[in-house]
């Protein structure tokens, strides 16, 4: 069966970094029918989703789920028609899970009786969680400027004079403006209430003194994508910068020296979740439950942890993982042997230990979760402002 | 929504049918104040629409004397022009047409509301008056009514700025409507006509019945009986001036009703049954109570749509030409 020209059963839209070439390839080869992958990382790709529920089936996304649910864009999910349904509730009932990361993604995860999200469990949810992870910037060592003895890592170097003109920063406002807040709060020295949710005037805050900053030369680049960002630190001009996860080890894998930051501050911890459109129904609808079954059932998560991230259920995807991947993934274990990416090249040299630890001392250091903030037209407004300033 | 048609054009037409059925006979004499008066629309307008039935060799120019009904001679030097039967667009009224703010109030209200998601906007009354034909006095009952309706505001520079919507602004205006409102309604609920509010009902009714997703035209209706008829008769005139700039929310559940594609009404519609519920039984401070509940709910919706709204980047139709972008 040549599974290119049959009608596609499912329309998945979701990040690149969600969907890598291995999982397309083995989610189709194992469920039997085509998958229409379309990768939609923007703004653009949430309007799609909140305006035309019926261009789409499955939605992997991050931070959005408030926002689509509150459009009710997608569809609650039956937990009896679940595998991993009893697995959820049962860790929503313990909160065992780790630190505060399992926490926050039980709050607000199933369906109420008056229609809105709450913690109390249900058999329907919203969303299904599916991986998390906390990313924080990455700086070259032997690039950088001379730093105090003994000095700790810390976002406030996005906006330490020190970097001037060697600063990369993320071009998206949902995570830009947390990570310049995390910086600003350092520089500036004074707290913002809730990092994660800014008021407007210090929005506004920040805002000017990012221009300010840049006005001075003290940014280097901008990136929307990670190859534009790999692209700005192997140019070498940018030595400090935010990165995600799979950058991070395809630039070890060509060689480069780079250090992830464990920041004083805590790190940007972000999760992602899979949702059925409102207006899947019938083959289309079983073929959903399908692909979220799968995508639960170890493997797409043991691939992906390959490129640094977390399944929700790390028990779940140990069995397909080696065990020395498991323990320098997981454990924070040194690599006993050089480890592969999702694509089997070697990213990991033999030796290497993940900054920041295990599993679990990881995800404890989350200070702030990736989120659309109650005032994000005014964050968006004002980043605009700085990006063209 | 169509832009407004030209008023001179609504005039224009309504004289010519007048004229071909007869109800406006030849050699009547027609004078642009006669008829405008009898109209009850301004001047222009009509001299306009005089003009162009002359091109269309309607009516003929009679010197100094105005214009005459076909080719017949005049048949009267001065008539009363409201002794004639006429046949106008807006049966029932006196009039010609609707008031010309009313003609485009709600046109240029969609409009704006349409943009206010999006940042600060800026009105331009001379704009205005040009994109729909219309005066400066038109103009400035349509920014005064809307002004009413909470969606426009002056600056300090006294231009009519419009938006930009922010939780903060929500916030604010909610700690002070739920105290406003339900005691304007408190005061208005013995005024209130007992067939009006079950007709209200009615419409909720409706509403629930056909799932809980009423059109935006039906939403507006249903949040116009409660929180502007309703209130309408409370004697309190410093309470009325307060209360229409504090309904952002209405503003907010326009715009996402417009914007997105399922959207699910059910637990307004509910909330504002209950307090019609109460007023129909005649109970003003259960009724009170019920638009507190209701107007705090909705304040939580609110927020929770003013975010899903922060995603789209600008009006998907064309911006109108008397909007500029502020910021």
């Amino acid at each position: 069966m040549a599974l290119g020209s049959e009608k596609p059963r499912l329309r998945v839209i979701t990040r690149g970094e969600f969907a890598v070439p291995q999982i397309r390839d083995q989610v189709q080869k194992d469920l039997g029918f085509a998958i229409e992958f379309l990768v939609l990382d923007s703004t653009q790709g949430l309007q799609q989703v909140v305006t035309q529920p019926e261009s789409f089936d499955i939605y992997h996304q991050w931070h959005t789920s408030d926002l689509i649910w509150t459009a009710r864009c997608i569809q609650g999910i039956d937990l009896n028609r679940l595998e991993a349904g009893p697995r959820i509730k049962a860790a929503a009932l313990s909160r065992s899970g780790v630190g505060r990361a399992i926490h926050t993604i039980f709050d607000r995860l199933f369906v109420q009786e008056d229609g809105r999200l709450g913690e109390a469990l249900t058999d329907t949810v919203a969303v299904l969680p599916a991986l998390h992870g906390v990313d924080a910037f990455v700086w070259r060592p032997e690039l950088a400027p001379a730093l105090n003895p003994g000095e700790a890592e810390s976002w406030g170097w996005l906006l330490d004079p020190r970097w001037a003109g060697h600063v990369g920063l993320i071009a998206d406002p949902v995570l830009g403006t947390i990570e310049a807040a995390l910086a600003a709060e350092v520089q500036l020295g004074k707290p913002f209430g809730d990092i994660g949710n800014l008021t407007i005037d210090e929005v506004d805050t920040i805002a000017d003194f990012l221009i300010h900053k840049k006005k001075i030369g003290h940014f280097k680049g901008f990136w929307n994508s990670q190859e534009e960002a790999m692209r700005l630190m192997q140019r070498g001009s940018v030595t400090i910068q935010s990165l995600f996860s799979p950058a991070v080890s395809q630039l070890r894998a060509t060689g480069m020296n780079l250090r992830v930051a464990s920041p004083l501050e805590g790190c940007r911890g972000w999760h992602s979740d899979m949702c059925i459109s409102a207006a899947t129904e019938g083959d289309a609808l079983d073929a959903a439950y399908a692909y979220l079954d799968w995508y639960h059932n170890g493997w797409a998560g043991a691939c992906l942890s390959r490129q640094g991230y977390y399944f929700i259920f790390p028990e779940v995807v140990r069995p397909h993982l080696t065990p020395e991947e498991w323990d320098y993934w997981y454990e924070g274990q040194p690599a006993a042997r050089p480890l592969p990416g999702p694509d089997g090249t070697v990213t990991i040299p033999e030796g290497h230990r993940r900054e920041g630890g295990s599993y679990r001392e990881r995800m404890s250091s989350v200070r702030v979760w990736n989120t659309f903030m109650d005032e994000h037209t005014h964050v968006n407004r004002r980043w605009r402002e700085f990006l063209s300033a | 929504m169509t832009v407004a048609e030209a008023y001179y054009e609504v005039v224009r037409r309504a004289l010519e049918s007048n004229i071909r059925d007869g109800s406006l006979p030849g050699g009547t004499r027609l004078y642009v104040a006669a008829l405008a008066d009898r109209l009850g629309v301004s001047r222009s307008p009509v001299k306009r629409a005089l003009d162009m039935l002359e091109a269309d060799g309607l009516i003929r120019r009679d010197g100094a004397q105005g214009w005459l009904v076909g080719t017949e001679p005049a048949n009267d030097s001065r008539p009363n022009l409201h002794l004639f039967q006429l046949d106008l667009p807006d049966s029932g009224s006196a009039t010609l047409i609707k008031p010309g703010w009313e003609r485009i109030l709600q046109t240029v209200a969609d409009e704006v509301t349409r943009c206010i998601p999006f940042g600060i906007w800026k009105i331009s009354e001379a704009e205005l008056c040009t994109h729909f034909s219309v005066s400066r006095t038109v103009t400035r009952e349509v920014l005064t009514r809307m002004h009413e309706r909470g969606l426009i505001a002056k600056n300090r520079a006294s231009h009519w700025i419009a938006g930009p919507l922010s939780a903060q602004m929500l916030n604010e205006v909610h700690d002070l409507r739920r105290l406003m409102e339900p005691l304007a309604l408190k005061r208005a609920a013995a005024r209130l006509e007992r067939a009006g509010l079950i007709e209200m009902r009615a419409r909720i009714e409706a509403a629930i019945a056909q799932g809980g997703t009423p059109t935006p035209d039906e939403l507006d209706a249903i949040e116009d009986d409660l929180h502007i008829d309703c209130v309408a008769p409370q004697p309190n005139q410093r309470l009325a001036d307060a209360l229409p700039e504090l309904r952002l929310s209405m503003v907010v559940n326009r715009q996402f009703a417009r914007h997105v594609a399922r959207h699910q009404e059910t637990a307004l519609l509910s909330e504002h049954r209950l307090v019609l519920d109460h007023l129909i039984a005649g109970d003003a401070d259960g009724a009170a109570a019920a638009l507190a509940f209701h107007l705090d709910a909705d304040h939580e919706r609110t927020r929770e749509r003013l975010k899903v709204l922060s995603i789209f980047g600008g009006p998907d139709d064309d911006v109108p030409p008397y909007l500029s972008q502020v910021v």
